[in-house]
This record gives structure tokens, C-alpha cells and sequence, in this order.
């Protein structure tokens, strides 16, 4: 038999219980996540140790913010409260079921999880070789991953509201990286390589567009083919031209725009004003696409369209031609985030976007399709990634291979968690056929 | 009418040959995905590329250009051949002489080894397929598997007999495990395989560093991320000896049941009915008294026992043991299954011959890389390319102007993230 | 009223084909301002297709359109639109997740600067239009928690935004009361009284007697011929089909046995968790088919769909001979002797992808001698096919051919002949009719007609009225997810009607 189809949602539904069971099984969750540490790292710890918060950046060159001291809290009481917040929220899931916000609090608690395990980590008298957390550090450098994610999940939103799944993002960044580094380190302009990321991350949206409203192949297999295409690509570029020319390749670190007032106000200050032109850019972006998408004319024709085409083309919509702009402007601003992630690490490297382009989408169903809640849920899942990462120079008794699965198993709890309270566009994934 | 009938049949003949047939389709995908891989051996080797640019030059410039180009791009291919299939010159000389039979067989050999675990790892993406389940975690499977297997052949010892059988079902069972993760999610909370299984492939990577560096399993003596050599017990032998240095393993024979229980599977089972009812449509599949959950938990452990299956398989018939790289990336085993799957129409037989294909693209790739410096991920962007053309027929068809004849088309509607 | 213009449309030989099947041949209709023009045909006779001509999603093969004497090229929805045609569909053009107003200003919207939607002015207009042809609506409420007949207000009131001079409706009484039914003829009268012209969409003949000026009738994708409305209603029957029809099945006296399936109390639940099925009661007993009136959704689906264990019960049960059924698994079910007759043939009860042969053992594929310990005995099913085929008249080449390939009729009948051809307890049928042609309405009728006559018992619903009067020994009539009321057949289709909108008539007690 030649002719196969997915389940649709149909089976989805059939399968689902209702939410309740689930929610249950959540706050049950985050309860013993609070519960454990409570007594890992709560009461586990002694009662004389001490974490210290550092709040001015050390790795920032210009225009730093005023001065603060250092905060030193003594760990155990810090710990314990934080568990018992998350002992509470769990338990308040438990008895409320609350119908909305409940994978949100889940997010609270991986969030505070693993800020109480850096606390923890990094107590005097302790093994880490790093006694002090530096919290506007550990955020600016959150901010980093959290502004990768928000380019993904915001170009999510472009295509999914038009009603095109783009599991092509992970390709698209790779893309951008990839040429950008290749634009910066000949032009030294971050500007261009922008231009170059948009352009490229357009061309593959332009490809997915084609194969899936033209042509009618699944848009997932599209998606997934892409990214193995552009994987393989980057890595023969990687070897044919930039490892024998590495001049085409270094040097890429874009440089931090500092706005003058206010960028000296301690801890908020570096993050939002002291970052790359690229966080600019994205904010400019989400405020952009939230605009479009709920005040014009030409939003509400990519809503209808994303929700059911057929009604929008009898009023003379051309669906069709609102999908491909949808899904090339997508792949276009995913290209910019390969782009911006290639100047905060400095250069490309294959594979190094590690399922980034993925979490994305997570980020875009978890921000239940808006922009805002797409930068909600990036912040969420970014500071997760980050700080696992951080972790691994506090020599936590964990292997750092466990900590590095923690971002990839909070997604999949969340994606878990989320079916049967959020509900995609109507007409999401479907191609749309005349006749 | 009566001397019609000599008339049709070289019609249709002739239709056959220019009809929308998947075999056809699938032929010119393949014509075009080589096509596409020469353009970029061209636009990426120095030589040919200066070759190019400077056409206008002189009078002979032309056709400079386009020698170099078939040169190399001859070469590429030419070597992708002999490294994969055989060696004309070879093959004549062992026949004539009748000696230096492992030579000449040894490219043979190679593409069998590598198609062995593609076989296994696809066909059970293949089933999923049908069944219209994405197992986008076959990587990840087959690395568990790979350490699962790995495990008992090198933590274990028994003689052959139990100890072989055993570590390949532990392949089998590393396997099952990675799939039940988001075979229940799905069956009990409906969550979207996809972003599942792409996540679980992460954590397996993580697991799979973590577990090659501990102390039980790691190499002793080594610092690096390299497990113990397989007992000998464990291994798959060469299916000549190892005197003959062919490669080829009795992994084939595990390949080839495997095959022949997809076959019977789908074809005569009534859980393989149930499967492909549920996937052509799940509503009459409920309505009909299919469990939708009990299938979609089977299938991911049938489609993932598989995919841990084949990952074990590889690591014991070739390296013998694993390592932090193992299958590692976007292009390993468990991807090039779906691509496979696809290609093979996701039933058994097509599935076979897809994977010999595909492993001819890799072996040969590897030779071509060897001989003539071009990296092997030119062979995987090609068989991407391959793959976008045969789930395209209608663009095939209109770029070689087939005429349109009713096949069913591979179509997959999905309904984005279900909830 | 500033409604200057108006609108004679003329449709002069249309033809469309679909490889061999002609479904509109040389069509030629012509509508008067003013006129109710109703288009009466029955399924499959080629009126949807005609319209899609109409609207521009189709291309005719043949002929062309005429507005006001000059002929126009209507290409897609939009120039329909523009050239004043308004639709309102079968299966409404609405976002489900958008408000009213902006449903209705979709691909009309008033702007403000930066390509913004000016809401304030695009409310007002509604407002305005509303109050003008008399179709209340609110604005903002959100148009899928709305009451189907209120969706449909918004619809017409949508093709009105568009200045459309005339108003196609296509089969719109499918899904409304018949109070709102007389609702909706007296919105038709009126904008027919402002100049609008109307083609009216059905093959329900007593609402085109009640309201159309003209009749036309079609069959097989011709033009028969032209009728008044005070044509009698078996002379337009005739036309429509064909041939003399009867309309009635003939049934053997009524000798029910004891009872054999029973509903106590059922809540079910749908979707948005409001309660479909809102305390329902009835049995049926042997030698009795007991059919099940009323609008589409009133709870009639759900509760077929918590029969079948397709949809969870919250409260209540289900009995079949004795046995507890309740929230039992779609296979217990089955395996218990509940036959199904899915609603949606397409969806629920047939796999198009694959065999006769195969969908004809699609719900018992592992007894025995289908299958034995887990492997299919493919003869077996193939010889059962050959049986089944011959026995109810299956139209088709082999059992190996793709059920996708056979004709509606012939669809169901393969969905009849595998439920009835099993063991069965009791037979649960789901507007069975739906969509076929009059040949294939007589023969599913006759089987089930059949079934109880050899003292089985049957669950038939349906809501169309014709089809319950002719085959129900008793007719419990279904609104609001209530049972309003059990009557016999021989009761007046007013009364009926009455209870299909929730009003308790006084009855004999039976």
C-alpha cells in the first residue's frame, strides 16, 4: 500500500484523557522535584555554608552598570525556600487544577530547580572552584540562548499561524550560521551577514513552501529532510572550505550596543540594554510580528488562512500565495537567529546549534502561537539551557552528560504536558487544495 | 480490432516506460540526485571552478572546462562505483586468474555490511510509517540498543551460543525502551512524537558519553570515550572467516529475517492489519475496535526494538565495540532510515533495495572521499536530494515530462501538534 | 433601502465534466430580480457542482454566464463576489475562533493607517446592515460558541456585506428547526421583497412549495424541466427521480417481542463539555425499529457515538439484552452484538484505501476463519467477500478492488452487508441515507426493513422526517439532549415537528 497517513487529530483527541488526570500527575511532579531539593540541597547542605551572588558583569568591556555589591545568603534557608515554593505550586496544582497556566508554573519549577542547584553548587565551604554565582552573568548570557530561541519560535508562529508547520527551523539556523560566519569574517559587517542569514533562511522556506503547497509533500518530512541536508551540508562546507581557509572563519564575536543611561542599571541593565544588535533587531522583530499578526488586515488574511482556508479563499484570499510569504518571512528570521547565535559564540561549528531549532518549536506551542507567549516560554526554556550548561564549571557531583539532558527533558515533559490545554491554528499542517 | 492487439503491447510498453510508475519515479529521482551532486563537486573543487571562470578565455577553454568537469565528476562517480559495487578490472582479473577474489569482492561486501543495519532500522521507521506514526527517534533507539548490547556483550560472558542471541536481544529490548518513551506519551497524553523523539535523541547522545566514559563500561587503559571490545562470544563473525578480510557479517541473516517477518507482518498479521487500518484512518480504526493506544505503544516498541536492533547490529559486525561518536549526528543510521523508508515506499521489499542503494551511496562515498578527497557528505546531501525528488513525483514527472498515470502518491497529511 | 440595483442572472448551457462523468450538462437556468428561484434536485444530481461553477471554483467545460445581458468570466470566489453573488454555504465559511465582525469584514476590511482594521467602522456597518434586513447578531461574540441558526444569520449576513444582488443558499435548512426554517423563509421573502434575487438550494420538496416563485428541477446534471410551486408533491417527486416513487416502504404488521436494548438516564459530553446528551431514556424491543427524529445537533451524535463506545458516558447506562455496555471499548461493544452504521461512511466506517474485501471484515478481522492465533486466513476472507458481494448486490468488479472506487451507494452497502450479514444483537444506524441516490435509499430502507421483520430490533437516526415516517414502528423525537417526546407514526408532522423544538405535546401514553 502505497498511501500512508498520520494520525491525525482525530486519534489525538481519542487518545488524550482530559487534562485533570494529567494536571494531577504534574503537580505530582513538581512536588517531588521540590521535595528533593528540599532535602538534596536544602537540608543536605551545612548549616554554615554561605552562597555568594556577584551582580557586576565580568565579561562585559564597555559601559558596565553601577556597581553593586555582593549579596551572600546563607544556603540552606535559600534553598529551602525556594524548595517550598515549588513544593507549593505543586501542591496548588494538586488541589486547584487551575484550567490555564499549569505547564507555566511546571516551567517555574524546572527554572527555580536548577537556579537552587546552582546555589547550591556554589557554596563556601564547597568543592566548586568558582565560590560565587554571577548572576548578571549567568542572565546576560541566558539572554543569549533565550534570543536563539525567540527568532525560532517567532518564525514558528509566522508559519504555523498561516497554517504551515516549519520543522525546518534547525536547518535554517544552521544555515545562517554557516554563510554569516563566512559574510563577517570577509566583511566584517554584522549587518550584511544578517541580510546573508535572511536570505538563506528565506531560500529554505521558499524550498519547504514549494515542496508542501506545491507539491503536496508532508511538511514534516520536508522539515526533517532539511535539517539532515543542511546538517550534512555545513559539515562538507565545514571541511572543504572553512577548515583549510579559517580565516573565513573567526573572529565573529558581535559587539555589545551599549544604550547610555540606561545599561548602568545593575543586574537589568546589561541584559536588556547592554546586548548585540541582534537583540535589538528581535525585539524590534517580535513587536513587529505581534502588530501584523493582531491589528492588520494582513494578519487577520494569514489567520483565516491558518485556521480554515477554504473559508478565506471564498472571499478571495489567495491562500496559497499567504502561505509562501508566511513561510519565507519564517525562514527568514530563523536565518537571522542561525546568524545572531553565530555571533554569540564567535564562529560556526557544525552540529553546535544542538537541537536548538526544535526547542524553538516547543517554545512556540508552549507560547500557545502569540509572539508574547513565544518570548515567555523562550525565557523559560533558554534559562534551562543555560544554566545547565553553567552548571558543568561547579562540578556538581552529577555527570555533566546528565546535566546536559536536562533542557532536552524539561521540553519533553512540557510538550507532554501541553496537549489538550493549547490548541494549534484550525488548519495547521493541512495542505490546502482547490477542487 | 484483431490486429490491434500487437499495437497495444508496444503501447504499453511504451506507456509503461513513460507512465508516473513508482519504479520510473523513482529512477529519474535518482538520475536527478546525482545530477545535483556533480553540480556541487563542480562549484566546490578549486580546479574545475577556476576551469569554469576562466571559459572565456580561450578558444579551447570550453571544452577545458567541461573535460575537467567530467573528469573529476567522472571520477567521483566512478570511484563511488567501484568502491561500492565492484571494480570491472578487478573482477576480470580474480575471474582469470582466480585469484585475488577478496579484493574484488571486497566492495560487494562492504555495501552489505553497511546495508545491514539500514535494513533492520528501516523497515521498522517503514512500519511506523504505515501505521502513520513518524519515528524520528530511530537514531536515537539504535544508539541505545547499540548500548544496551553492548552491555551484555561486553559485561557478560557466555559461551557463543546464549551470548550472541542474548546481547542481540538486549539491541532488541535498548531499543524498546528508547521507543516506549513516546509511544506512551502519545498513547496517554497524545503528545506529538515528533518534538518527543527529537529530544530523546539528545538525551541519548548525553547518555551514550556518559555511559562510554564510565568505569564499568569504558576501554581500560583509555581515557577516551570508548567502550570495551565486544567478547568474542558476542561479535558477529564474518560470514567467510576472517581470513577472507570480507567484512560481510551473519548480520545479514538477522537482516534478512527481519525482512521476511516485516513481510509476514504486515501482509498476514492481524496486528499488522490493525497497524495499517489505524494508519490510512484512524477514525474507522476506533470505530472498528482497533485500540488506537495499544497500537501506537506497539508500534513504537516494534519500530524502536527494531532501531535498537540494527544499532547493536552495526557496532557487532563492524567496530566491535562503541564509541561517544557512535551514530552520531544528523545523518546517522536512524535518519537515512526515514529517507530509506521513504524511498521504499515503507514495504519491506522496496525498503531492502532502497537500503542496499543507500549503503552502496555511503561505502562508495567513503571510497570517493579516499581517492579523491571529496568528504563523504556529499553522498549524504545527495540521498537527501534523492529522497525530496521520490517524495515528489509530481515535480519528477514534470521535469521529465512523464505522463500522469493513477499511482497512489506518498502523502502524509498531518494535523500539526494535536491537542 | 438604498438598493438600486438589481440583478437578473442567466446560466446558458453549462457544462462541466469530470473525465467521463458529466456532472452539469448544458445547464440553463435564468433567475429574475426579485425571484425565489429554487433549484431542486436530489444528491448527486449536479447542483453543488453548478454552484462552484457559479461561485468560481470551477471552471465550466461549456457555457457561459450571463449578468444583467452581458456575459461575465468568473474566475475565483473573489470576482463572484465582486460581480454581486453572495453564497452561503452548506458548510459554513466561517474562522470558528474569530468574532462575527470579523467574519464578516474578512477580505472587505475597512482600513486605517498602517494596513490596520478599523474595527469601530467595521462594527457599525454590521449594526446597520443587521438592523436593515431585520438579522440580529452581536458583534463580538465568537462565532463557534453560536447556535447553528445564528451562524447561519452571520453567513447570509456576510454575502449581504458584499452588496450581493443575489444570494445562492445551498441546502440551508440541513441543520435548522423547523421553526428556524420558517424563520429563514421569512428572511428569504423579505429580501426578495427588497429586490434581492434569490437561488434556493434543496431537494426538500415542501419547503419549495413554501416558499419558492420558481421551481427548476434537475437530474443526473440536466435541466427536466420547470415547475410552479403548486406542482403536487408526488409530480415533482417524479420529476426529480425520474420514475413514480414511492414514499413509503412497505413493512409487515408490528409484533415487538421484550425488550433488547435500553438507555437510562445518559449524559454524555461533548467537545466543549457541555452536555449533548442531557438524560436520555428509551428502549427498543425485538421486531421493532425504534428511529430517532430531529435536527442535527441535538445530542443525536454523541449518543450514537457513547453506544458505540466511541465517546465516554459521564453518567447513565447502557443495556444490551441484560448486558452493561457502558463506556465499554468499541471492540467489547462490537464483540457484544451492536452493529453500527457510522454517520460519516467515509470517516468512521470504511478504510477507501483498501479492499471490498478487507473493509468487509474491517470490524471482525481476528475471529475466527478470518484469522487464527494472530495470522489472517486471506482465503477465508476473500471467499466471504465473493459471498457478501453476491448476496447484497455490491457493485463492483472483484473483492480485491479499492473501496475508494465504488459509487456512494455502493459504499454503504458494504457497510450494510458486513454489519448485517454478522450475528447481531441489535443494529445501531446513523442517518444511513445520507447522500445517496434513490435506488440506493430504497434498497438500505428494505434491509432494514428485512432485519426487523425476522424479529431483530434497530435503532434508526435520522433527521430527515421521510425516512423516519416510513421506518419507524415508534419515533422518539430528540432536542436539546432530551427526549421530548415518543410518538407512533401515524402522528401529524406538525406535532413532530413541534417536538423536534422542544415542545411537550400532550400524547397517548404507548
Amino acid at each position: 500500500m502505497g498511501i500512508v497517513t498520520v494520525a491525525e487529530s482525530t486519534t489525538e483527541q481519542a487518545l488524550a484523557p482530559k487534562p485533570e488526570g494529567r494536571t494531577r500527575v504534574i503537580a505530582i511532579i513538581m512536588a517531588i522535584v521540590g521535595l528533593s531539593t528540599l532535602l538534596l540541597f536544602g537540608i543536605g547542605s551545612a548549616a554554615t555554608a554561605h552562597s555568594t551572588l556577584n551582580f557586576s558583569p565580568i565579561n562585559l568591556s564597555s559601559s558596565p552598570p553601577l556597581h553593586l555589591g555582593s549579596l551572600t545568603l546563607p544556603t540552606r534557608w535559600t534553598v529551602v525556600v525556594a524548595a517550598l515554593v515549588m513544593i507549593g505550586l505543586g501542591v496548588e496544582v494538586f488541589l486547584r487544577r487551575p484550567k490555564g497556566f499549569v505547564m507555566g508554573r511546571f516551567g517555574i519549577v524546572a527554572v527555580l530547580f536548577l537556579l537552587a542547584l546552582l546555589f547550591w553548587a556554589a557554596r563556601t565551604p564547597g568543592p566548586s572552584p568558582v565560590p560565587f554565582i554571577n548572576l548578571t552573568d549567568i542572565l546576560t548570557g541566558s539572554t543569549e540562548v533565550v534570543m536563539v530561541l525567540i527568532f525560532g519560535s517567532l518564525s514558528g508562529v509566522m508559519c504555523e499561524r498561516s497554517g504551515v508547520v516549519n520543522i525546518a527551523i534547525e536547518g535554517q539556523y544552521i544555515a545562517g550560521a554557516f554563510f554569516g560566519s563566512m559574510v563577517v569574517s570577509t566583511t566584517h559587517n554584522f549587518f550584511y551577514a544578517a541580510i546573508v542569514g535572511a536570505l538563506v533562511g528565506g531560500l529554505l522556506g521558499l524550498l519547504l513552501a514549494f515542496l508542501a503547497l506545491r507539491y503536496l509533500v508532508d511538511q514534516i518530512i520536508v522539515g526533517v529532510v532539511i535539517v539532515t541536508m543542511m546538517s550534512s551540508l555545513s559539515s562538507y562546507l565545514n571541511l572543504q572550505v572553512l577548515t583549510p581557509f579559517p580565516q573565513y572563519n573567526t573572529g565573529n564575536l558581535a559587539p555589545n550596543l551599549a544604550i547610555p543611561l540606561l545599561s548602568k542599571i545593575p543586574i537589568l541593565g546589561p541584559v536588556f540594554f547592554n546586548q548585540s544588535g541582534f537583540f535589538y533587531l528581535m525585539i524590534a522583530l517580535v513587536a513587529l510580528v505581534s502588530f501584523a499578526l493582531f491589528k492588520t488586515r494582513y494578519g487577520l488574511h494569514v489567520r483565516a488562512v491558518g485556521e480554515h482556508p477554504h473559508a478565506a479563499a471564498t472571499v478571495g484570499i489567495n491562500v496559497a500565495r499567504v502561505r509562501y510569504i508566511n513561510v519565507v518571512l519564517g525562514g527568514a528570521i530563523a536565518g537571522i537567529g542561525g546568524v545572531a547565535f553565530m555571533a554569540s559564540q564567535g564562529q560556526f561549528q557544525p552540529g553546535y546549534t544542538s537541537g536548538l531549532g526544535y526547542i524553538a518549536l516547543a517554545a512556540m506551542i508552549f507560547g500557545r502561537w502569540r509572539p508574547s507567549g513565544a518570548v515567555v516560554a523562550s525565557m523559560i526554556f533558554g534559562i534551562s539551557v543555560f544554566l545547565s550548561y553553567t552548571l558543568v564549571s561547579y562540578q556538581v557531583p552529577v555527570s555533566i552528560y546528565v546535566l546536559q539532558m536536562f533542557p532536552y527533558l524539561i521540553t519533553i515533559v512540557v510538550v507532554a504536558g501541553l496537549i489538550g490545554r493549547v490548541r494549534p491554528p484550525g488548519a495547521d499542517g493541512i495542505p490546502y487544495h482547490r477542487d | 480490432m484483431t490486429d490491434a492487439t500487437p499495437v497495444r503491447l508496444h503501447r504499453r510498453l511504451g506507456a509503461q516506460l513513460t507512465s508516473q510508475h513508482p519504479i520510473v519515479v523513482t529512477i529519474f529521482a535518482l538520475i536527478l540526485g546525482f545530477i545535483v551532486g556533480a553540480i556541487i563537486i563542480i562549484t566546490t573543487t578549486a580546479s574545475v571552478l577556476d576551469a569554469w571562470r576562466g571559459i572565456f578565455h580561450s578558444w579551447g577553454a570550453p571544452g577545458h572546462a567541461i573535460r575537467l568537469t567530467f573528469d573529476n565528476v567522472g571520477a567521483a562517480y566512478r570511484t563511488m562505483f567501484t568502491g561500492s559495487v565492484v571494480d570491472p578490472n578487478s573482477f576480470w582479473d580474480s575471474l582469470t586468474t582466480g585469484k585475488n577474489w577478496s579484493v574484488t569482492l571486497t566492495p560487494i561486501s562492504e555495501t552489505l555490511t553497511y546495508a545491514t543495519p539500514l535494513v533492520i532500522v528501516s523497515t521498522g521507521v517503514g512500519i511506523a510509517f504505515q501505521t502513520g506514526i513518524f519515528n524520528i527517534g530511530a537514531n536515537g533507539q539504535a544508539v541505545l540498543g547499540g548500548i544496551a548490547g553492548g552491555v551484555v556483550a561486553t559485561m557478560v560472558h557466555l559461551p557463543m551460543v546464549i551470548h550472541l542471541p542474548l546481547a542481540l536481544l538486549a539491541g532488541l529490548a535498548g531499543g524498546m525502551l528508547a521507543g516506549s518513551v513516546p509511544g506512551i506519551l502519545k498513547a496517554f497524553t497524545g503528545a506529538h512524537e515528533v518534538i518527543v523523539t527529537i529530544m530523546l535523541n539528545y538525551v541519548v547522545y548525553a547518555f551514550l558519553l556518559f555511559a562510554v566514559l564510565s568505569t564499568p563500561f569504558q576501554q581500560p587503559g583509555q581515557q577516551n570515550d570508548i567502550s570495551r571490545t565486544f567478547d568474542g562470544s558476542a561479535q558477529l563473525p564474518p560470514l567467510f572467516g576472517t581470513a577472507s578480510g570480507l567484512r560481510v557479517s551473519y548480520g545479514v541473516l538477522v537482516a534478512a529475517v527481519v525482512v521476511v517477518f516485516a513481510w509476514w507482518f504486515l501482509d498476514r498479521s492481524s496486528l499488522g492489519f490493525d497497524f495499517r487500518v489505524t494508519g490510512a484512518n484512524p477514525s474507522a480504526a476506533k470505530a472498528s475496535g482497533i485500540s488506537a493506544r495499544s497500537v501506537v505503544v506497539m508500534v513504537f516498541l516494534i519500530s524502536g526494538g527494531l532501531a535498537g536492533l540494527a544499532g547493536f547490529v552495526q557496532a557487532a559486525s563492524t567496530t566491535h565495540q562503541i564509541d561517544g561518536g557512535f551514530l552520531i549526528g544528523n545523518a546517522g543510521i536512524g535518519f537515512t532510515a526515514i529517507t530509506i523508508a521513504l524511498l521504499g515506499r515503507n514495504r519491506p521489499m522496496g525498503i531492502l533495495w532502497s537500503s542496499l542503494l543507500f549503503a552502496a551511496l555511503g561505502v562508495g562515498g567513503r571510497a570517493m572521499q579516499s581517492q579523491t578527497g571529496i568528504p563523504l557528505d556529499l553522498a549524504t546531501v545527495i540521498q537527501s536530494v534523492i529522497v525530496l525528488f521520490v517524495a515528489t513525483p509530481v515535480l519528477v514527472k514534470e521535469i521529465f515530462r512523464l505522463r500522469a498515470a493513477p499511482v497512489a502518491t506518498i502523502k502524509l497529511a498531518t494535523q500539526g501538534w494535536g491537542s | 433601502m438604498t438598493t438600486i440595483d438589481v440583478m437578473r442572472l442567466e446560466l446558458r448551457g453549462i457544462t462541466k465534466r469530470f473525465g467521463s462523468l458529466t456532472a452539469n450538462d448544458q445547464i440553463s437556468i435564468t433567475v429574475e430580480p426579485g425571484q425565489i428561484h429554487s433549484l431542486l434536485g436530489e444528491n448527486g444530481a449536479g447542483k453543488s457542482t453548478l454552484m462552484n461553477v457559479l461561485f468560481g471554483l470551477l471552471t465550466p467545460d461549456e457555457g457561459e454566464i450571463l449578468i444583467n445581458g452581458e456575459p461575465v468570466q468568473i474566475t475565483n470566489s473573489g470576482d463572484a463576489v465582486r460581480r454581486g453573488l453572495g453564497m452561503v454555504h452548506q458548510h459554513f465559511m466561517l474562522v470558528p475562533v474569530f468574532t462575527v465582525t470579523e467574519n464578516v469584514v474578512l477580505g472587505f476590511e475597512p482600513t486605517k493607517s498602517l494596513n490596520r482594521v478599523d474595527y469601530r467602522k467595521a462594527t457599525e456597518d454590521i449594526l446597520r446592515l443587521s438592523r436593515q434586513f431585520n438579522l440580529d447578531v452581536d458583534p463580538d461574540a465568537v462565532v463557534e460558541r453560536l447556535p447553528i441558526g445564528l451562524q447561519q444569520r452571520v453567513e447570509i449576513l456576510k454575502a449581504l456585506s458584499h452588496d450581493a444582488e443575489l444570494l445562492i443558499l445551498d441546502e440551508p435548512t440541513a441543520v435548522l428547526t423547523p421553526q428556524e426554517i420558517d424563520a429563514l423563509m421569512e428572511i428569504m421573502r423579505s429580501l426578495a421583497a427588497a429586490g434581492k434575487s434569490i437561488l434556493f438550494i434543496t431537494h426538500k420538496l415542501k419547503e419549495v412549495k413554501a416558499v419558492a416563485d420558481v421551481i427548476t428541477i434537475i437530474r443526473q446534471g440536466r435541466v427536466v424541466g420547470t415547475a410552479e410551486p403548486t406542482a403536487s408533491e408526488s409530480e415533482l417527486a417524479s420529476m426529480m427521480v425520474g420514475r413514480d416513487v414511492e414514499l413509503t416502504v412497505h413493512k409487515e404488521p408490528f409484533s415487538p417481542g421484550g425488550d433488547v436494548f435500553e438507555i437510562r438516564d445518559l449524559v454524555v459530553r461533548d467537545e466543549r463539555g457541555l452536555a449533548a446528551v442531557n438524560g436520555v431514556s428509551l428502549s427498543v424491543r425485538a421486531g421493532e425499529i425504534l428511529a430517532l427524529a430531529g435536527v442535527q445537533g441535538n445530542g443525536q451524535t454523541e449518543l450514537v457515538e457513547a453506544i458505540a463506545g466511541m465517546r465516554t458516558v459521564e453518567s447513565g447506562s447502557i443495556t444490551l439484552n441484560g448486558r452493561d455496555i457502558t463506556n465499554h471499548s468499541p471492540r467489547e461493544v462490537l464483540d457484544a452484538g451492536l452493529g453500527h452504521i457510522p454517520e460519516d461512511r467515509q470517516r468512521d466506517g470504511l478504510v477507501m484505501s483498501m479492499s471490498v474485501a478487507d473493509n468487509l471484515v474491517l470490524n471482525t478481522p481476528r475471529r475466527v476463519p478470518f484469522a487464527r492465533r494472530g495470522t489472517r486466513d486471506l482465503a477465508a476472507v476473500q471467499a466471504h467477500a465473493v459471498q457478501l458481494i453476491k448476496d447484497f448486490d455490491i457493485r463492483t468488479e472483484s473483492p480485491q478492488e479499492l473501496v475508494s472506487s465504488l459509487s456512494g451507494g455502493n459504499q454503504q452497502k458494504v457497510i450494510v452487508a458486513r454489519e448485517l450479514s454478522r450475528a447481531l444483537e441489535f443494529l445501531v444506524a446513523s442517518q444511513p441515507t445520507r447522500g445517496l441516490d434513490v435506488g440506493s435509499i430504497e434498497y438500505v430502507h428494505r434491509q432494514m426493513v428485512e432485519h426487523r421483520n425476522h424479529g431483530n430490533a434497530a435503532l434508526v437516526v435520522s433527521s430527515e422526517l421521510d425516512e423516519v415516517l416510513a421506518l419507524g414502528d415508534r419515533i422518539a423525537v430528540m432536542y436539546a439532549g432530551k427526549i421530548s417526546g415518543v410518538v407512533d407514526p401515524s402522528t401529524s408532522r406538525e406535532t413532530i415537528g413541534l417536538l423536534m423544538t422542544g415542545t411537550k405535546v400532550e400524547q397517548p401514553h404507548d
